[in-house]
């Protein structure tokens, strides 16, 4: 019987404190540093916490984590009974987020009762404690599941919760493994177990052929599948230069239990030992105890690759397919379309499906609610091309997500697959002296921002730190500091992306100088980038006026002098106007105003001028440094529900006209966020072809958000003559037409051929649709008219 | 007026939160490259939006050297009291004696009992929380050849191993507000651990101060053997003010050496989870405080 499961091998730890002996307390931890530059994949430490001689094993575990780096670990097992099953689920999730991953359960339901009372612990019946067991996983894998709603409630005969909160989910999908011996565990690990830690020496061989057997049975009888079961040995033996006794494994033993002697003798006689343990007897974890350093690293150098070769050899002869089965409750709510079992094994370990623990933080965004069946979340730019060639493959949708902003992004879908490239978001300097900064798609703008800020630099990016640099720098970056510096994007030296087939290119001015082009403002159309490269500003403290007007005698007024004042401020000045709709008769416009110095009478001549226009109802201003202004708040995942409604239109100037008519808007009812902001200044300095983002003569960007589509699109469509266009990243209509408003038709002419070359196959079309909508003969009627 | 002449420590209270866990580590960091002596976190083990304390405190010990650690204070009614003694003790031996155990009777009921923990009253929480303590040094007193029995309502042993012994004498602070967890402290605790924010005025800590000592010589104890910390709050500002730790630095420095000399608090852990002000609270207020108040003892 070989389950096919990948190998693992490691060291099973004891976590003598050192206290009676006068040893060292550290011994342990030294032991697993040892075993971790050894090269294993995993260190064990067993958990008896009636014994004086023995660490807590739960603080050394932690201990042990914190002074590692990437070796696995796991109790082996915890006794559950000394704990509180709730807070036992609270502390393995903290262990796994603080390990980046690295926990894994072993847990046993109690053995050594006499002394486990002594401490207090009421005494229960081997089979009570079976049932107290299969209760705790109850609780560890509900309260884990913060996709499910509501608190936890269980009202089990040992173990109760009424209420308890969900959550936090820990990084990554913990294996539950079960120390057994008798028959009643050994069926709870074939319903409920990832995996079963065999008792340990010979014993626990002895039962390897019947507790396979036992586990298996239970395992069908719950309609899983046995291949989803890990079974892991704990062996002893040392490395004496010649044994006695050659205890090589014979197929009789195997075909009845299996009666091994120790493992003693050279390396070559432990492989003999091991190998037909693994592709005869199911076992997929090796761990040696003992303590002995020498031992550990002899096992790690000479046992481990040989076994793992040797296996490999027989796997191979017997067509056995290796690869992690996952639990049922996973595979039961997968989707349809998707070939969960292809998914390259780079990315196999961090991806996230329904039914996971973790899927409750990752399937959603900030605005949009969603249901992906697969979210691949690839750590390197080689892992994000493996993503891509993989996934379209497949016939559901693809969204690519940085940080879960998108309005216009739908970096989330509905059975589809997401490809998350969060986990890359190194930010570097490359140079000081140009000021050239690399920075990685999954870095938000308040990180970019406090980065920056021991440099003296900044990069305008928006007016929110939780956004991502990746949705943001392909599309534009209205900022705080668009005035005074322009566009995100007119910041872009260089991009980094892989494309639809896979391929990794680099985009500049000179190399492939067309693709560079169109990375800036439609990128979401023509790869995933993998890393920018920016030149940043110079720029120290900034002013920070928030001016807000009591303006209900006269909305259209207001806003026409507010665009006038802003359009005469000097560049330093960027504004961003925030209104909803009247309130108890009552209208109020919110401005936010950011100027770049850090001189108080400048930043009090610069606010003066827009604080004159009319009566002030509150006012505050500050100097301080740029990245207060965008810090980000923790990621924790996003959990909206619905969808964003958002138009867009790009504004010359507040006209009277236009003004009416927002006041109408505003009046209607249909919006509750309404926002200008303003561009101009230096996002006007580049030439209209030098990017994507054509649209640069446009003083302002405005922006209204509602319920639904159907209540504000005929007020906003009312509107758009007076728009020169639309900031795509704003905008949610789906119709056709929107297209020539976000792209000129010189722009998207240029960006289709770049399209057709690029992703023929449209790839890339969670954004806006480039490939669809208009025909593209009315694109070249229209490039004619423009030309 | 009363100064029960500790040296003077200052701490940090760090919220726990799992939404920025670079972000915990960062404050951690900060604290122990300011000076600071001790680093502190709240324990919930009901709030889903934190980190494990105990779990954060046994990694954050093996990534720091020299700063002490605490839980402030740790919830008893959802640990087992001997399994705790024997984790204090463990991460005391792994940390070269940097661990202090705050710990505290329970307060919040209902998202207690939701864990699974068990309602106690008031009364009852604060003999449980005896029981707790008297276990605990119980274990921790590996030389004791007795055998151990703590026959209590809410915590039982009998028999159990004792050790092993921390690897100094780790100090049990309570946090505590009614006279009846302030007796307790008098008998059988080494700290008072009080926030600031609960405190109706200055005047409580100098009330609670006499119920402590009067339960410390009831039992025959120096008083001046319980450590009396506070966890405080603050903001710094240019400008002077005349309200408690808003203010500069030095207008600071001059309330908790006040605190400190009038008030006989030893010790000040300072919330709020910000870096530039915990720095400046490790790097220039403590050193100012520590300087009046040994030039006026
Ligand atoms: C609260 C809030 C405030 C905002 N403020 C501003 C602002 O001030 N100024 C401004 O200009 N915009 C602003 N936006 C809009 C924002 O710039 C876009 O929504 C942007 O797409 C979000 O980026 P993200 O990485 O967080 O989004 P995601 O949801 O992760 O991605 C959105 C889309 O971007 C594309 N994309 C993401 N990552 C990549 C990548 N690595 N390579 C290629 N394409 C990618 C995909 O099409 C994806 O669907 C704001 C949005 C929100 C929700």
């Amino acid at each position: 019987m070989d389950y096919g499961q990948p190998l693992s091998f490691g060291a099973t730890i004891s976590p003598r404190n050192g206290a009676r002996a006068a040893g060292d307390p550290l011994a342990p931890v030294v032991l697993a540093q040892r075993a971790e530059r050894a090269g294993l994949d995993l260190v064990t430490v067993a958990d008896h916490p009636y014994q004086p001689d023995f660490h807590e094993t739960w603080t050394l575990l932690s201990w042990i984590a914190g002074s590692t780096d990437r070796i696995r670990i796991a109790p082996n097992v915890l006794n559950v009974p000394m704990r509180l099953p709730t807070v036992v689920a609270r502390a393995a999730a903290s262990l796994d987020l603080l390990s980046d991953g690295r926990l894994e359960l072993g847990l046993g339901a109690g053995h050594y009762w006499e002394a486990m009372s002594a401490m207090g612990i009421k005494r229960l019946e081997s089979a009570e404690s079976v049932a107290a067991l299969a209760e705790a996983i109850e609780i560890l894998r509900d309260l884990w599941d913060t996709s499910k709603p509501g608190p936890l409630h269980f009202a089990g005969t040992y173990h109760r919760a009424s209420g308890a909160e969900r959550g936090p989910a820990p990084a990554h999908r913990i294996q539950i493994w079960i120390g057994a011996a008798g028959p009643r565990m050994l069926d709870l690990i074939g319903r409920v177990g990832d995996g079963w830690v065999l008792p340990g020496g010979t014993a626990g061989l002895a039962r390897l052929a019947d507790g396979n057997r036992r586990i298996d049975r239970a395992a069908v009888a719950a309609g899983r599948d046995p291949r989803e079961i890990r079974r892991v040995l704990n062996l002893t033996g040392s490395f004496a230069p010649s044994s006695a006794v050659s205890s090589a494994v014979s197929s009789e033993m195997l075909s009845g239990p299996f009666a091994l002697e120790r493992f003693d003798g050279p390396p070559t006689q432990w492989v003999e030992q091991l190998v037909p343990l693994i592709v005869d007897g199911g076992i997929s974890t090796v761990l040696l105890s003992g303590d002995d350093p020498a031992a550990i690293d002899v096992f790690a150098a000479e046992v481990v690759p040989a076994v793992r070769e040797a296996v490999a050899v027989e796997r191979a002869a017997r067509g056995t397919t290796v690869r992690v089965v996952p639990p049922l409750r996973v595979r039961a709510a997968r989707r349809d379309g998707i070939d969960y079992d292809g998914v390259p094994a780079t990315l196999a370990d961090d991806a996230v499906e329904p039914g996971d623990v973790r899927y409750g933080a990752v399937r959603s965004n900030y605005l949009r609610g969603g249901s992906p069946g697969l979210v691949l979340r690839p750590r390197t730019a080689e892992e994000i091309a493996d993503a891509v060639t993989w996934a379209r493959t497949q016939p559901v949708p693809l969204s690519v997500r940085s940080a879960g902003h998108g309005i216009s992004g739908r970096s989330t879908n509905d059975g589809g697959i997401v490809i998350d490239v969060g986990h890359l978001r190194r930010i570097e300097v490359l140079d000081q002296a140009s000021r050239r900064v690399r920075i990685e798609p999954g870095a938000r703008w308040g990180e970019v921002a406090a980065a920056l800020r021991p440099h003296g630099w900044a990069l305008s990016s928006g007016d929110s730190g939780g956004v991502g640099v990746g949705g943001l720098a392909t599309a534009g970056g209205v900022g705080f500091l668009g005035r005074a510096h322009g566009l995100t994007i007119d910041h872009v030296r260089a991009v980094e992306l892989v494309l639809a087939d896979g391929t990794a290119v680099r985009a500049t001015e000179d190399e492939n100088a067309d693709l560079f082009w169109g990375m800036r403002g439609a990128g979401f159309a023509l790869g995933i980038v993998t890393a920018f490269e920016f030149e940043v500003d110079q720029v120290g403290d900034v002013g920070f006026g928030q001016l807000t007007f009591d303006v209900s005698e006269d909305l259209p007024g207001f806003l026409v002098r507010w665009g006038a004042a802003v359009e005469a401020s000097p560049r330093d000045t960027t504004s961003f106007l925030t209104m909803g709709p009247p309130r108890a008769g009552k209208t109020v416009a919110h401005t936010m105003n950011v100027v770049d110095s850090d001189d108080p009478d400048t930043v009090i001549e610069r606010l003066q001028r827009l604080a004159d226009i009319a009566p002030l109802a509150g006012q505050q201003a500050l100097i301080l440094p740029y990245d207060t202004l965008v810090s980000a708040p923790p990621r924790g995942g996003h959990q909206a529900a619905g969808e964003p409604v958002s138009r867009s239109g790009l504004l010359e100037h507040v006209t009277p006209e236009f003004a009416a008519a927002a006041d109408r808007l505003l009046r209607s009812g249909t919006t509750y966020f309404f926002q200008i902001r303003a561009l101009g200044g230096a996002t006007t300095d580049v030439e209209p072809e030098a990017t994507a983002f054509a649209h640069r003569s446009a003083q302002f960007s405005v922006v209204a958000m509602g319920a639904s589509h159907d209540r504000i699109d005929p007020v906003w469509d009312a509107m758009r003559h007076h728009f020169s266009g639309l900031y795509l990243s704003f905008e949610t209509d789906q119709r056709p037409e929107r297209l020539l408003e976000a792209f000129p038709p010189a722009t998207l002419a240029r960006l289709r051929e770049l399209k057709r070359r690029y992703d023929p196959d449209n790839v890339f079309r969670d954004n806006f649709p480039l490939a669809s909508g208009v025909p593209d003969g009315a694109i070249g009627k229209a490039t004619g008219r423009v030309s | 007026m009363t100064d029960y002449g500790h040296d003077l420590l200052f701490g940090s209270f760090i919220t726990p939160t799992n939404q920025d866990i670079e972000g915990v580590l960062e404050l951690t960091r900060v604290s122990e490259a300011a000076g600071l002596d001790l680093a502190t976190f709240q324990d919930h083990p009901y709030q889903a939006a934190f980190l494990d304390t105990w779990t954060l405190l046994s990694y954050l010990a093996s990534r720091t050297d020299r700063i002490r650690l605490a839980g402030n204070v740790i919830n008893l009614p959802l640990r087992q009291p001997a399994v705790l003694a024997r984790a204090v003790a463990s991460l005391d031996l792994l940390s070269g004696g940097r661990i202090e155990l705050g710990l505290g009777a329970g307060g919040f009921w209902d998202p207690i009992v939701a864990m699974g923990g068990e309602r106690l009253s008031a009364g009852e929480s604060v003999r449980a929380l005896a029981e707790g303590i008297e276990i605990i040094r119980g274990i921790w007193d590996a030389d004791n050849h007795t055998r151990l029995v703590v026959d209590g309502s809410f915590h039982r042993v009998d028999g159990a191993k004792r050790g092993p012994a921390p690897a100094h004498d780790v100090g049990i602070w309570l946090g505590a507000l009614k006279p009846r967890m302030l007796r307790l402290i008098g008998r059988s605790a080494d700290g008072w651990l009080p926030s600031l924010g609960y405190l109706k005025g200055l005047q409580q800590i100098a009330e609670s101060n006499m119920i402590i000592d009067d339960a410390a010589l009831a039992a025959g104890r120096e008083p001046a053997a319980i450590r009396r910390l506070l966890n405080i709050n603050g903001q710094l500002s240019a400008q002077p003010s005349d309200r408690l730790l808003v203010g500069p630095p030095r207008q600071w420095a001059e309330q908790l050496a006040a605190l400190a000399l009038e008030y006989g608090v030893s010790a000040f852990i300072l919330a709020g989870d910000d870096r530039d002000t915990l720095a400046l609270f490790g790097q220039e207020i403590a050193p100012a405080t520590r300087e009046l108040v040994a030039a006026e003892r």
